[in-house]
C-alpha cells in the first residue's frame, strides 16, 4: 500500500482534520473507540475472573452467566476474549506510536539536514526492510526471549523504517516548498522549522501510517503468540487463544471461532479507519482520474437529418450542446457551437482554459470524458470515401473506426501523449497496422517517410527511439507525423505549440503552415488561447467564452476589426513583439481581471459582463446573441454591436 | 544497460554484506553471554564448566574478528556450521527444507497473481461498477484477517467439518504426488488469499492510474481498438507497479510463511527456525535468516532488473 501525498497547499489538505471531524470518519472513529475502550471498560463491569476455571464445566456452551460459554479450561470466553484484547491492543499502540516516534524523527532529521545524515537515515530503513518482518522479530525473539517487552521492542524495530521512509520522502518535498524555505530564511531555528512547518505538513500521511501500523502490529503480535513467542501465558492473548483451542477443534469449534472473529473485527475497524483518513486526506485518489475509456457510451438522440456536407467542408458543427450529468441536474459545457472546417482551410477556436474548446474538439472524436455527453446537435464529418458522417449517432467500432482515418488529432503535451515504454516508431505506424494490415516492413517504411516529411532529421534513427529521448519539438512533430500517417481529412490540432519552447513554437507553426499549402492537405481545426500563433496560420476565427461562441468570422477580419469586448481584450493581451511569445504561455491574460465563470455558475445573461469594461443594465439581464454585425460572415454576441460601435 | 545492471548487483552484494555483518553483531552486541543465556534457557543454572565448554564449541572464545572472518567465509562456501541442538549440519537441513518452503510461496503466488490481477484489472475499467465493489469487499474482508487465522479456519470448514482435505502435514512428491498435492492445496490457498488483497489493491490503482495518461487519448485518438488500448497503452503501462509490489511480496512471504507452515505442519524451513528458535540454536537462527535475507535482496535485484526492462526510463 501506498501512500500519495495530498496537495501541496499548506493551509487545506494537511491540516489536522480535528477538531470538526470529517463525517466520513465519524463511524469508523466510533467503532475503533468501541474497540480500543471496551476491552478495559467492560471486564471489570462483568466481575468475572478470566482465569477462574471450572473443569466440571469445561466446553460449557452459552450461557446467561456465561453469554460465549466456557474454553477447555472451563473459563469464561467472554472475559479472556476481552482481557486478551487489552494485552494486543497495548502492545499494539504502543509500538505504534514507538515506531512512529522514531521512525518520523529520522525521516525529519534526514530530510531537513540531508548529507549525511540523509544518508544514514534511509540506510538505516533500507537494511531493516532487507529482512523479511516476521524472520527480524524472531531473531529479537531468540536473543531476548519472548514476552511482551519483547514484542513491544520487535515491533517497533520492524515498523520504523516505513515512516522513516515516508516522512524522509515527504518532508524532503514539503522543504522545497515557499513557506518551508521562507521560514529558513527568516532565521527560523531547524527545530521550530521542522516541528512547528514541516510536521503539521505532513501528519496526513503520518496519520495514515500510524493507523496502519497499528493495524499490521495487531496481527504480527497475534502471530507470534500464535507460535507461542509473543504474550507469554498465563497472560492471554488472542493468538495464543487460537493456539490453544487448535487441539479442541473438533470438539469445540467456537472456542476457536470467537477469537479468530475478535481479532479480524478489530482489523477491519483499523483499516476501514485507514482508508478513510487517506480517502479524506487524499482525496484525488478517490476520483481517480478520469479514464475516458468508458466501455458503455449512452447512445446519443438518434434522427441524423439527412444533410449532407458541402463539397469544400470536411467538417460541420451545428447547435452543438454538450453536458455533464454528474449529479443528476445536467449542467451545460457547451451550448449552442457552430462550426465549419473547409478542405486545406484552418478554422481556429480561441478562448481561455474552461471556454469548451477543447471540448469541442473530443466530441468531434467521440471522445469525451466520462459523465459528459453530446446533449444536441451535429457533428458532420467527410469520410475518407467522400461520405457524410454523423459522428454524434456513431459508438464503439464505429467511432473507432472514423478515428485517426477520418480525424486525426495531436495534442498539447507531446511529453505525456506518447507512451514512454514504446519505440516512438512502433506508436507510430501501430494503427495503420491493424487499419490497413500492411506488413511491418512496410509500415516502417512508411513511417519513415512520414518522419522524414514532418522535418525529422536522421528518421530511422529516430523511428526507433523511445520518446524519452527525443526533444519536445521531435516529438511534436512525431505526432504530428501520427496524425497525417492515416491521410485523415480533417487535423484537430488541440494547443499543439503551447507546451513547447518559443523557437520551437514557430518551428511547428511553420510546419503546419506548410502543410496547410500542400497538395491533399487536410482541413485543420486549430485551438488555441494564443492569438499570435492563430493569426499566422487561420483562415476563420471562432472565439469561446463560457461554453459559447461569441465572436466568429474570417481571421482577417476578426483579428481586423474585432467587436466582441472579449475578442478585443484577447488581441490586447497578445505579446507585441515575438520574443514575447513565451510569456504568453500560461493561460492567465494579464489585461483581463477575473477568470470565466464555472460551468455551473454560468450567470443569467452574458457571461463575459462581470470582466466587461463596457458592461451596461442589459448585459445581466438577457444573453446576446450571435447575430451579424458590419457584413454576414462576421458575427458577434454582445449588446453593444448593435447600434454603436464599442 | 548492462553498466547499470552491473552496478545494481554491486549494491545488493555490498547490502548482503551489511546484512551478515548485522546479523553477526547481533550476538556481540546483546547483554550477555550467548553460551550462558543457551544454557540457562533450559530452566536449570549452568555451571561455569558447561558454559566453557559451549563457548569453546561456538567459538566464542576465540578473537572477535577470527569469529567474524569465519562466519563470512562459512557463509560465502554456504557453510554454517552446525546445529546447536543435534549436531546437524545447519547447511543440509535448509538445503532439504528450503524447496517445500519455496514451492509453497510459488504455488500460493501463482494462486494468488492470476486471480487478482484480472480481477483488479476490471474492477479499475469498470470503476464503480459491481465488480469492483465486490473486489474491493472482498479484500477489506481478506486484509483484516491475519494469515494464521485464514488457515486454522481452513483446517476447521475443510478439513474438520466437510472432509475435504488433510488437516495438515507433507508428504514427499517423488513417492506420493497426489498427497503431495492435496497436503499443498490448503496452505496455498491460505497464502493466496491473504496476499490477494495487496495485489488486487494494487493492480487496481495501477490500472486506474494508467487509464488517465494522454497517451491513452493518443492510442484511442489513432483509431486503435478498445481491447488494443487497453492491452498496450494501459496494462501494459500498469504493470511496473504491480510487479513491484508481487516481489516485495514474495520477500515478505519468505518469512509470514512460518505461520502458514506451523498451521498446516509444513515442513519448510520456517518450522525450522520456529524450532530454532524456541530452543534458541542461535548459529541456526542465523544462517536461516541470512539465506532468507539473500534471496531478498535477491528478488528485490530482480524486480529492479526487471523495471528497467519495462520501463525504457528506468536507469537505476
Amino acid at each position: 500500500m501506498t501512500i500519495t501525498s495530498a496537495s501541496a497547499n499548506p493551509s487545506s489538505a494537511f491540516r489536522f482534520p480535528l477538531p470538526r471531524i470529517h463525517p466520513r470518519l465519524r463511524l469508523p472513529l466510533a467503532i475503533v473507540a468501541i474497540v480500543l475502550v471496551a476491552p478495559f471498560a467492560v471486564p471489570p463491569l462483568l466481575g468475572i475472573d478470566p482465569n477462574a476455571m471450572s473443569v466440571l464445566e469445561r466446553f460449557a456452551g452459552p450461557s446467561l452467566a456465561h453469554p460465549l460459554g466456557l474454553d477447555e479450561f472451563g473459563r469464561d470466553r467472554l472475559a479472556r476474549v476481552l482481557i486478551g484484547a487489552q494485552a494486543s491492543l497495548r502492545v499494539a499502540v504502543i509500538s505504534a506510536l514507538i515506531s512512529c516516534t522514531i521512525g518520523s524523527l529520522i525521516g525529519l532529521f534526514g530530510a531537513y539536514f540531508r548529507g549525511l545524515a540523509g544518508f544514514l537515515s534511509t540506510k538505516t530503513a533500507d537494511v531493516v526492510l532487507c529482512f523479511p518482518p516476521i524472520l527480524l522479530a524472531l531473531l529479537v525473539v531468540t536473543l531476548m526471549g519472548p514476552g511482551t517487552t519483547t514484542l513491544i521492542w520487535v515491533l517497533s524495530i520492524i515498523y520504523f523504517p516505513a515512516f522513516a521512509r515516508i516522512v524522509y520522502l515527504e518532508a524532503s518535498r514539503v522543504s522545497q516548498l515557499d513557506y518551508v524555505v521562507a521560514a529558513k530564511a527568516l532565521g527560523a531555528r531547524p527545530r521550530r522549522v521542522m516541528f512547528r512547518t514541516m510536521l503539521p505538513n505532513i501528519s496526513g500521511p503520518i496519520i495514515v501510517q500510524l493507523s496502519l501500523t497499528a493495524a499490521a502490529a495487531i496481527v504480527t503480535e497475534s502471530g507470534l503468540s500464535y507460535l507461542g513467542l509473543g504474550v507469554v501465558p498465563p497472560d492471554p492473548s488472542w493468538g495464543q487463544m487460537i493456539r490453544g483451542a487448535r487441539a479442541y477443534m473438533e470438539r469445540d469449534p467456537l472456542g476457536i471461532i470467537i477469537p479468530c472473529v475478535a481479532i479480524s473485527l478489530t482489523i477491519y475497524s483499523v483499516n476501514l479507519l485507514t482508508d478513510r483518513l487517506r480517502d479524506v486526506l487524499d482525496p484525488k485518489g478517490l476520483s481517480g482520474g478520469i479514464p475516458i475509456l468508458s466501455p458503455r457510451r449512452p447512445k446519443v438522440q438518434a434522427a441524423p437529418q439527412s444533410a449532407t456536407l458541402e463539397a469544400d467542408t470536411v467538417l460541420r458543427i451545428d447547435h452543438l450542446d454538450v453536458a455533464t450529468n454528474t449529479n443528476g441536474t445536467p449542467i451545460k459545457l457547451i451550448e449552442d457551437v457552430n462550426l465549419r472546417v473547409r478542405r486545406g482551410r484552418c478554422t481556429a477556436l480561441v478562448g481561455e482554459s474552461g471556454s469548451g474548446k477543447s471540448l469541442t474538439a473530443s466530441s468531434v472524436m467521440g471522445l469525451l470524458p466520462r459523465g459528459v455527453n453530446v446533449t444536441a446537435g451535429d457533428i458532420m464529418l467527410r469520410s475518407h470515401n467522400g461520405e457524410t458522417i454523423q459522428v454524434t449517432t456513431l459508438s464503439g467500432e464505429d467511432l473507432e473506426a472514423i478515428r485517426g482515418r477520418d480525424a486525426a488529432m495531436i495534442f498539447q503535451e507531446p511529453m505525456t501523449a506518447l507512451n514512454p515504454v514504446y519505440r516512438v516508431g512502433d506508436q507510430l505506424i501501430e494503427a495503420a497496422k491493424i487499419h490497413r494490415s500492411v506488413s511491418s516492413a512496410q509500415a516502417r517504411e512508411e513511417g519513415i517517410e512520414f518522419l522524414k516529411r514532418v522535418g525529422v532529421n536522421d528518421p530511422v534513427r529516430r523511428f526507433d527511439s523511445f520518446p524519452h529521448m527525443l526533444s519536445g519539438g521531435l516529438r511534436q512533430r512525431v505526432m504530428i507525423a501520427m496524425a497525417l500517417s492515416m491521410q485523415p481529412g480533417l487535423l484537430l490540432a488541440d494547443e499543439p505549440t503551447t507546451a513547447l519552447d518559443v523557437t520551437v513554437q514557430a518551428e511547428i507553426i511553420d510546419l503546419l503552415i506548410a502543410l496547410k499549402n500542400s497538395a491533399g492537405a487536410p482541413g485543420i481545426l486549430f485551438i488555441s488561447h494564443d492569438l499570435g500563433v492563430v493569426a499566422q496560420l487561420a483562415d476563420e476565427i471562432a472565439v469561446m467564452y463560457a461554453g459559447r461562441v461569441v465572436e466568429q468570422g474570417p481571421a482577417a477580419t476578426v483579428l481586423g476589426n474585432a467587436r466582441h469586448p472579449y475578442t478585443r481584450a484577447l488581441l490586447q493581451s497578445m505579446p507585441a513583439a515575438h520574443e514575447e511569445l513565451h510569456a504568453s504561455r500560461s493561460d492567465t491574460l494579464p489585461s483581463i481581471g477575473g477568470t470565466p465563470p464555472l460551468p455551473h455558475e454560468r450567470p443569467a445573461g452574458c457571461a463575459f459582463r462581470d470582466r466587461c469594461p463596457h458592461a451596461v443594465s442589459v448585459c445581466a439581464e438577457v444573453r446576446p446573441d450571435l447575430t451579424s454585425v458590419d457584413g454576414p460572415d462576421h458575427l458577434a454576441a454582445c449588446h453593444l454591436t448593435r447600434g454603436s460601435a464599442v | 544497460m548492462l553498466h547499470s545492471a552491473i552496478s545494481r548487483l554491486a549494491s545488493a552484494l555490498s547490502m548482503l554484506f551489511v546484512v551478515a555483518t548485522l546479523v553477526f553483531a547481533i550476538q556481540v552486541v546483546i547483554p550477555g553471554d550467548p553460551a550462558e543465556l543457551l544454557l540457562s534457557s533450559a530452566g536449570s543454572t549452568p555451571t561455569p564448566e558447561n558454559i566453557a565448554a559451549l563457548r569453546v564449541e561456538m567459538g566464542l572464545d576465540r578473537p572477535l574478528l577470527q569469529q567474524y572472518v569465519e562466519f563470512l567465509w562459512g557463509a560465502v562456501r554456504l557453510d554454517f556450521g552446525n546445529s546447536l541442538i543435534d549436531n546437524s549440519s545447519i547447511g543440509q537441513t535448509i538445503a532439504t527444507r528450503l524447496p517445500r518452503t519455496l514451492e509453497l510461496i510459488a504455488v500460493a503466488m501463482s494462486i494468488a497473481v492470476a486471480v487478482a490481477v484480472p480481477f483488479g484489472t476490471h474492477a479499475a475499467l469498470r470503476a464503480g461498477g459491481r465488480l469492483d465493489t465486490a473486489g474491493s469487499g472482498v479484500s477489506a474482508l481478506f486484509a483484516a484477517v491475519p494469515v494464521f487465522v485464514i488457515g486454522t479456519l481452513l483446517i476447521l470448514l475443510f478439513a474438520q467439518t466437510l472432509k475435504l482435505t488433510p488437516a495438515g502435514g507433507y508428504a514427499d512428491f517423488g513417492s506420493a504426488p497426489i498427497q503431495h498435492l492435496s497436503n499443498l492445496v490448503l496452505p496455498a490457498i491460505t497464502v493466496a488469499m491473504s496476499i490477494f488483497p495487496i495485489i488486487f489493491r494494487m493492480t487496481r490503482s495501477s490500472v486506474l492510474d494508467s487509464l488517465s495518461n494522454e497517451w491513452v487519448r493518443t492510442a484511442l485518438a489513432k483509431g486503435l481498438p478498445r481491447r488494443a488500448v487497453v492491452r498496450r497503452h494501459v496494462l501494459r503501462n500498469a504493470l511496473g507497479p504491480v510487479v513491484t509490489v508481487i516481489g516485495l511480496q514474495l520477500g515478505i512471504l519468505l518469512g509470514s510463511t512460518v505461520l502458514v507452515e506451523f498451521v498446516f505442519n509444513w515442513p519448510g524451513l520456517s518450522g525450522y527456525l520456529v524450532t530454532a528458535v524456541e530452543q534458541r540454536d542461535y548459529p541456526t537462527v542465523r544462517a536461516i535468516i541470512l539465506v532468507v535475507a539473500a534471496i531478498f535482496i535477491f528478488i528485490n535485484l530482480l524486480i529492479e532488473l526487471l523495471q528497467m526492462k519495462l520501463d525504457p526510463r528506468v536507469q537505476l
